[in-house]
């Protein structure tokens, strides 16, 4: 077996982008992709065994980078922490509910049955996602604006209540997608149930 | 149990077998026929359609369990408290087994693609509403804030699953969690649950310009 490169393996995941953009991921096929980036069928499968993984990987670095980055925002230090958490809830939930990261979820929990794919996703997205909210509501705890807890369960906590109006309904495919103002209804009473019940008093 | 209860019930059980072993898609109802023995029409007879078929048997465990498990939700007891922490470990301990984490999977992976989304949907709504009357009962009490009791079930079902649950449906881990993680868990649930929706605990004023009371949409609507 040659050996694997980075580069190559981004020109195929790159090529898988293009071609599930432009057909979408039923449609695409594993020749569609080796065709656009150009190498043969087992250079491809050497490096991603099946089309299922190789989706994963294309949104699943996607999505994951942009809600990395929408919770690198969180700021520890905001005059108004309900304002700061429903600023950050809004447009983590409108990402993590938009209709490819909701298809690649999907994915994860139906093949971690024979894959590491949900493996995976956990470690590469939740766990780091929750590390850094509960670095947030250390802070805000250190502050003396919430009461003292765990702040790892409290970040399970709180990333659970923002999507406990709307979790079922999307991952079982009743809707398709979430209107703005219906995630940020939700969002605004999970952030007001989180604060209510990590509040001092 | 009658005759036809127990053709019911043998249908479920040897569909349940044949739709996790096969899928959705990997089992007709032929399949089920020929499992089961008798005829199609008596399949039928049961089931109009193996979308319902499908439904019926992955919920059915969960079902029987939670009318079990929701007797002993009785908001005329003064402790609203420990009946909370009792259900929630309970509940844990049961959708946390390995069966129901392998049937939530399936359910999750092909409710989408087979359109069983929307009958999944409804007997969950369904279940939600035995523990909102338990709810709304302890706010008429005063035991509670009052609020959208139908709400409040979903944020109280949030916080149980919170900690467990997302690891095993991903596997991550394998193992189910023990009585003592399932019952810490929910007593953090539990805590946090009542102190958002205690009846003296006003709800904190919300910041200048965000509306927390802004009309929850109906579900045809979101």
């Amino acid at each position: 077996m040659k050996t694997k490169t980075e580069s190559k393996r981004q020109a195929i995941i790159q090529a898988a982008a293009e071609v599930f953009r432009e057909v979408g991921f039923d449609r695409a096929s594993m020749s569609d992709i080796r065709e656009r980036f150009g190498g043969s069928k087992a250079t491809l499968y050497n490096y991603f065994p099946s089309k299922e993984k190789l989706f994963f990987e294309v949104m699943h670095h996607a999505k994951e980078l942009e809600l990395e980055a929408i919770t690198g925002e969180l700021d520890a230090d905001a005059d108004d922490l309900k304002r700061e958490l429903v600023r950050f809830g809004q447009k983590f939930i409108a990402v993590l509910y938009s209709a490819e990261t909701i298809a690649v979820r999907r994915l994860a929990i139906a093949e971690s049955r024979h894959s590491d794919i949900g493996k995976l996703s956990f470690e590469q997205a939740t766990v780091p996602i929750e590390k850094q909210v509960a670095e947030f509501l250390r802070r805000v705890m250190k502050r003396g604006e919430l009461r003292t807890a765990d702040p790892k369960i409290a970040a399970m906590h709180l990333l659970s209540l923002l999507e406990s109006e709307l979790l079922q309904r999307v991952l079982l495919g009743v809707i398709d997608s979430v209107k703005p103002e219906a995630i940020n209804g939700a969002v605004r009473r999970a952030v007001d149930v989180f604060v209510s019940g990590y509040e001092r008093r | 149990m009658t005759k036809s209860d127990s053709k019911r019930q043998a249908i479920l059980e040897n569909a349940y077998q044949l739709f996790r072993a096969q899928g959705f898609d990997g089992t007709s109802m032929a399949d089920i026929t020929s499992q089961v023995g008798g005829s199609k029409a008596t399949l039928y007879s049961h089931f109009p359609s193996k979308e319902e078929l499908f439904v019926e048997c992955m919920m059915a465990a969960l079902e029987n369990y939670m009318s079990d498990t929701l007797k002993h939700l009785d908001a005329s007891r003064s402790d609203p408290e420990a009946a909370l922490r009792n259900f929630g470990t309970s509940v844990l301990n049961f959708i946390c087994s390995p069966e129901q984490v392998e049937v939530r999977r399936l359910m999750i992976a092909e409710a989408a693609r087979s359109g069983t989304g929307r009958l999944f949907f409804d007997k969950i709504t369904a279940l939600r509403s035995q523990i909102s009357s338990f709810l709304a009962a302890c706010m008429a009490s005063g035991l509670l804030l009052r609020d959208d009791p139908d709400l409040a079930a979903d944020h109280l079902g949030a916080l149980l699953e919170a900690e467990i649950l997302e690891p095993l449906l991903l596997r991550v881990r394998e193992a189910a969690p023990d009585e003592n993680e399932t019952a810490l868990a929910a007593r953090r649930a539990v805590a946090a649950f009542l102190r958002a929706y205690a009846p003296t605990a006003p709800r904190i004023k919300v910041a200048a310009g965000l509306n927390a009371h802004v009309r929850r949409l109906p579900s045809h609507e979101l």
